[in-house]
């Protein structure tokens, strides 16, 4: 098979004397959609700090393939709008839109493109940027609130802006932490597919508490679990929920 | 002018009189009223002799300023005249040189009084002027205060005379002050510097390397400069002396130099400290830096300043119980600060808690008001406040001088960050500030009474401030500006130390203190403090994504 | 219910044809009219605006534009600046130095040198005053000198990203470190005193009343100028980046851009326009002095803000003249009562009029349909 998009060797985080991370090990592969889960405190939050350069590990490598060849792009050393730049997004636990900006502009601060200064100060919109913005507000389902605050939009709406925005970036990787929270169980499931319809041309990591969300998107890809800041299994979604460990440390415990 | 001096110096030795020896004061009059082909030898017999009658009456017979004073039948009596007291003629009294008392009348047992013209100066001659001169040079050496022994046995020593030597050596035999001695010592080898013998030069040289002699590298410096032909120059043994013995005495003063600053830099900073922490503890609860704060600190040291009048009013501004007003002003201070804190706090910060730059600014204009009430109330110059005894002065150990009131300074912040340390982690409140520290809101759901804990902390910090103007009232100018002075400062130790962390408190602040003060004699006060803002600056390079990295799930 | 939008979306139109009307009127009975009336009717007509009036409002030209400065930074990028009076200063003491130069041989020792270096013993000019005889020189170095510290020490800020109260506290120090080094008589720029006594600028008389005309419309050319550019700016995409950056900087972090360099760029820019506008304040006030650059000033330049109404571009502007002429009036009428007016003011637009003077119509009419509606139903928001 084809090399990693993303791989995370022997990487260390700790905060304070306690290791959030711990010598984890993790592979992306192009097209793949992985599912994360694990108890709180296991460092999923922390994962994604780490690999999107909000926060620097202690010891490992992290690299990033930006072609089909081997992952060789070490993106320790990057900060976060540099990592973005290469196509990696994210999408936060609690959704981050700008409250102030209508949907519309917040879509077309994230859409693909130059990011400099002069860029911006010149910017104009051309007719494939604003179908592609009409296209993206429909699968978003926020057409008709274009011209809306993104401030006034409900938790689950402004989930999907935010999930909008980062389709907007076009990036190879999507980084996507727990977006099911405060959503009803139709727009749950409405998540779902959408993540599994981008499932292909994008590589995904989803975080996420919900068991049946889980199970949706889990679809025969991978799921791993993180526990105490380290891969405990990694595998379909039934063998990880069969395994004794798992329900020890995580089902058993949550699910009672 | 030198007439009262005289004579002041005579009450003053009238005074003593009942301790000074008879033998002595016998001798000095039997010097005064001596046969005149006798009176110059006499007079120089009195050098060294420890009566405290001798300067001034010797520098009064110089001046013409001595009378002999007949009283009836009995032989005439040495006495200065002074003017009588509540006498508006002009008349004036004798003062017996004997006992320094009025002389009296025999018959009546009145003092005598005297028209300055009616009597006449014993009189000198050009040979006894230059022995009175002669004794009274080196007559400060046998004082009775040894402030003016040490005052003299140095100018003597400045003097280079080999003549004072004997009476110096002698007086180091009898000498108990270990000032005055180490000061004989340095006088005496002073001398032997130019010594005829080449190793008791060499000797003197050891002694006064030893000794730490300022003035005397002064004088091996220029004894080096000289050109090997000229004469004094040093031969080279002793010319690589000199210089070894230059070296060790620079070193000594760069060594005492830089403790010193030290010393005065740890009391800056502890100053600062105190400042800071007030600051520290309300921008750690509140997140905003309380503009107001240097006016806080100000209303404590006005508040000292009301305390010492009260003092003065109620005991007189000498006593004793006077001295104890600083202590009475500690908390008062801290009380009138913390309560004009809580009224900032419950009427303009309350509403701000969530918008931090606005409530700087809200702040700024409570700090403007302020400082005009200060001028109305209190005026706008500076006020006295007069440090209480214990406060003034110091000591010195190894050369370096220890100021009582940085002394004081330095024990009082150790003294507060115990306190504060002790409020913040020992006690229900610290508890409470603590949770509502690291968690607003779910502090106020589990039933911490948020608004009350707010208060309560902004009071406290508040009342910390006031503890730092009552301090600072002790080392500075009290005025309505005085805030703003030292504000800045103490920003600069909250940005750099960190968010209600003591610990980060006291070591910003102790390192700006020290650091600007070591800096300041090398660069001048300005360009100091301009460096330790840039040092700050680099500071927070030093430590990428801000001092205060946020690592929690969401962004801001 | 519908929320209107705030910001255009499309591409949002730089101005309505109302909107040009509001701009260009005012700006042209201002730059135009006035300094007309002032140089042709007769000195008694009423209707002669005089020439302290003008000097007046040349002055507030030249604060409004520090006050938009104070805007673009803290109402729409989020920084607080209490720095802001430094940059101006530097404006006006590196045009200070060109107008001291000009003066020549006038001056009260009748020397080629300034008063104040005849008076502290200079034997020569030192060299970097040399160029400063050029007005072309001492223009780029009133642009270029305040550029130059706000790229500095803006680098170093915004690359460690030091925001919020953090940032206030260092300009703030900043301000207050260059005041301590301008108040120095051997720092060589005339110490406390500062400059003064300025005679000439392009060979005209400055006491003559038509280059203090031409100054005042200057100023207002300026203020106008930089008022079209700031449209601009806050309009294009940029603006929305810059909000963008202001309510949440880390999602733009995320987003892929560069907030340090956006928030540089436009420090840098501020800085240079506020040390232009310093240097139009300089002749028309005629002296420069360090009390000019303290933190004081700086904030005082925020309450401008504040009271006239931040996010807005027309806020700053009637907010520094409100401001000011409120000074003057209170420095004369009540000296010991200005800075508990100051004072004052800034905890009452702090706590009860957070959107300053230009949010009073809006709040007029909600208050008026308040009152029109009974006061139980739910309400839209």
């Amino acid at each position: 098979m084809s090399h990693p998009i993303l791989q995370a060797e022997d990487v260390t985080k700790t905060y304070d004397g306690f290791r959030a991370i711990n010598a984890l090990n993790f592979y992306l592969f192009p097209g793949e959609l992985r599912t994360v889960i694990g108890p709180n405190g296991a460092g999923k939050s922390t994962f994604f700090d780490l690999l999107t350069g909000r926060a620097k590990p202690d010891t490992g490598t992290i690299r990033y393939a930006d072609s089909d060849a081997a992952p060789s792009i070490d993106l320790t050393d990057l900060n976060e709008y540099e990592i973005q730049r290469l196509g990696i997004g994210r999408k936060f636990q609690t959704p981050s839109v700008f409250a102030e900006h209508t949907v519309f502009t917040n879509l077309v601060l994230s859409l693909k493109g130059p990011r400099g200064v002069f860029a911006s100060l010149f910017h104009r919109l051309d007719s494939s940027a604003r179908d592609r913005l009409d296209s993206l507000l429909k699968l978003i389902r926020l057409d008709d609130k274009r011209h809306w605050k993104a401030g006034l939009l409900s938790h689950g709406e402004k989930q999907w802006l935010e999930i909008g925005m980062l389709l907007a970036s076009e990036p190879r990787v999507l980084l996507v932490d727990e977006p099911a929270a405060g959503m009803t169980d139709e727009e749950t499931h409405r998540t779902g597919e959408l993540l599994l319809s981008l499932r292909g041309q994008h590589s995904i990591v989803v975080v996420e508490h919900d068991m049946t969300f889980v199970k949706q998107i889990s679809d025969g890809g991978r799921v791993t679990v993180l526990h105490q800041g380290s891969v405990l299994c990694e595998g379909k979604f039934d063998d990880v929920q069969s395994n004794p460990k798992v329900r020890e440390v995580y089902l058993g415990r949550g699910k009672h | 002018m030198l007439r009262t001096l005289s004579i002041f110096l005579f009450l003053l030795a009238a005074a003593a009189l009942s301790a000074a020896p008879d033998a002595s004061r016998a001798r000095l009059l039997a010097a005064l009223v001596a046969p005149a082909d006798q009176q110059v030898a006499a007079v120089r017999a009195l050098v060294g002799l420890e009566d405290a009658a001798l300067v001034p009456t010797l520098t009064a017979w110089r001046a013409a300023e001595l009378y002999l004073v007949t009283t009836g039948t009995a032989s005439p009596v040495p006495a200065l005249l002074a003017p009588l007291p509540g006498d508006a003629d002009g008349r004036l009294q004798a003062l017996a040189v004997a006992d320094g008392l009025p002389v009296k009348d025999p018959a009546t047992g009145q003092p005598l009084t005297f028209a300055p013209k009616e009597l006449k100066a014993l009189d000198t001659t050009a040979p006894l002027r230059r022995a009175i001169r002669d004794v009274l040079e080196v007559a400060g050496v046998a004082d009775p205060s040894p402030a003016v022994r040490r005052e003299s046995i140095e100018r003597l020593g400045q003097s280079r005379k080999a003549d004072h030597l004997p009476l110096l050596q002698a007086r180091l035999a009898i000498e108990f002050s270990p000032a005055v001695r180490s000061a004989l010592q340095d006088a005496i080898a002073f001398i032997q510097l130019a010594d005829p013998a080449v190793e008791v030069r060499l000797q003197a040289i050891t002694d006064l390397a030893a000794a730490h002699s300022l003035a005397a590298a002064a004088r091996f410096k220029e004894q080096i400069a000289l050109p090997a032909d000229a004469p004094g120059a040093a031969s080279p043994v002793e010319l690589a002396a000199l210089k070894t013995a230059v070296k060790t005495i620079e070193d000594h003063w760069s060594r005492v130099n830089f403790f010193g600053n030290l010393f005065r830099g740890l009391s800056a900073g502890s100053v600062l400290l105190l400042i800071a922490l007030g600051l520290a503890i309300t921008f750690g609860l509140m997140g905003v830096i309380n503009m107001a704060h240097g006016e806080l600190m100000v209303v404590g040291a006005y508040a000292t300043f009301v305390v010492q009048n009260l003092f003065a009013a109620a005991f007189g501004p000498g006593s004793l119980a006077f001295n104890f007003y600083f202590l009475a002003a500690l908390p008062v201070a801290f009380a009138a600060a913390a309560l004009v804190g809580l009224v900032i706090e419950r009427g303009v910060i309350q509403f701000l808690y969530k918008r931090p730059l606005e409530s700087l600014l809200a702040t700024w204009g409570v700090s403007l008001a302020l400082q005009q009430t200060f001028r109305l109330v209190f005026g706008p110059a500076n006020v006295q406040i007069n440090a209480p005894a214990w406060l003034q002065g110091g000591t010195a150990l190894y050369d370096v001088a220890f100021a009582y009131n940085r002394l004081f300074v330095i024990g009082f912040a150790v003294l507060v960050v115990f306190g504060v340390w002790l409020v913040l982690n020992r006690t229900p409140l610290g508890l409470l500030v603590r949770a509502v520290m690291q968690n607003r809101q779910m502090a106020s759901c589990i039933g911490v009474k948020t608004t009350r804990v707010n208060m309560l902390t902004f009071a406290f910090g508040s009342g910390l401030a006031g503890l730092a103007g009552a301090c600072l009232s002790q080392l500075g100018n009290v005025g309505p500006g005085m805030g703003q002075l030292h504000i800045i400062d103490a920003f600069m130790v909250v940005v750099s130390g960190g968010v209600g962390n003591v610990l980060g408190s006291v070591a910003a602040s102790l390192g700006i203190g020290v650091t600007d003060q070591l800096l300041q004699p090398v660069l001048g006060a300005v360009m100091g403090k301009i460096l330790v803002l840039f040092a700050i600056i680099l500071f927070l390079q030093w430590r990428p994504g801000g001092l205060f990295p946020t690592r929690s799930r969401s962004l801001d | 219910m519908s929320a209107p939008a705030k910001l255009s979306d499309v591409e949002p139109r730089f101005f309505t044809r109302a909107q040009w009307a509001s701009f260009i009127v005012p700006t042209l009975v201002l730059a135009l009219l006035l300094p007309l009336l002032n140089a042709l009717l007769p000195a008694d007509s009423l209707l002669r605006p005089s020439d302290f009036t003008l000097n007046l409002y040349g002055k507030y030209a030249t604060y409004a534009v520090l006050a938009l400065g104070v805007d673009l930074l803290w109402g729409y990028l989020g920084i607080l600046s209490l720095g802001q009076a430094l940059f101006f200063s530097l404006g006006g003491y590196a045009f200070g130095m060109h107008l001291l130069l000009m003066i020549g041989k006038d001056g009260q020792y009748k020397s080629d040198l300034p008063d104040y270096m005849v008076f502290l013993g200079y034997k020569a000019l030192p060299a970097h005053w040399e160029p400063f005889y050029s007005f072309p020189f001492a223009l780029a170095a009133v642009l270029l000198v305040p550029a130059l510290l706000a790229f500095v020490f803006g680098w170093l800020a915004f690359r460690s990203r030091i925001k919020g109260v953090y940032l206030s506290i260092l300009t703030q120090a900043l301000t207050y470190a260059a005041a301590l080094l301008f108040f120095r008589n051997d720092f060589g720029f005339g110490g406390n005193n500062g400059f003064t006594d300025f005679k000439r600028v392009l060979g005209a008389d400055l006491n003559s009343p038509a280059t203090r005309r031409a100054l005042y419309i200057a100023s207002i050319a300026l203020l106008a100028a930089v008022f079209l550019l700031y449209r601009w700016l806050t309009r294009a995409k940029f603006g929305h980046l810059m909000q963008a950056i202001r309510d949440g900087e880390n999602r733009v972090l995320f987003s892929g851009y560069a907030t340090a360099r956006y928030k540089l760029f436009v420090f840098v820019l501020v800085a240079a326009i506020t040390g232009l506008a310093g240097a139009l304040y300089v002749p028309q006030v005629g002296i420069i002095n360090p009390s000019e650059m303290t933190a004081e000033k700086s904030i005082e330049a925020v309450v401008w803000v504040a009271v006239g109404g931040r996010g807005t571009l027309i806020g700053p502007i009637i907010g520094a003249i409100f401001v000011n002429a409120l000074k003057s009036w209170a420095t004369r009428e009540a000296p010991e009562r200005w800075l508990y007016i100051l004072g004052g003011l800034f905890i009452v637009v702090v706590l009860f009029l957070p959107g300053g003077i230009v949010s009073l119509p809006t709040k007029f009419r909600t208050f008026l349909a308040k009152l029109r509606r009974p006061p139980s139903g739910p309400t839209a928001s």
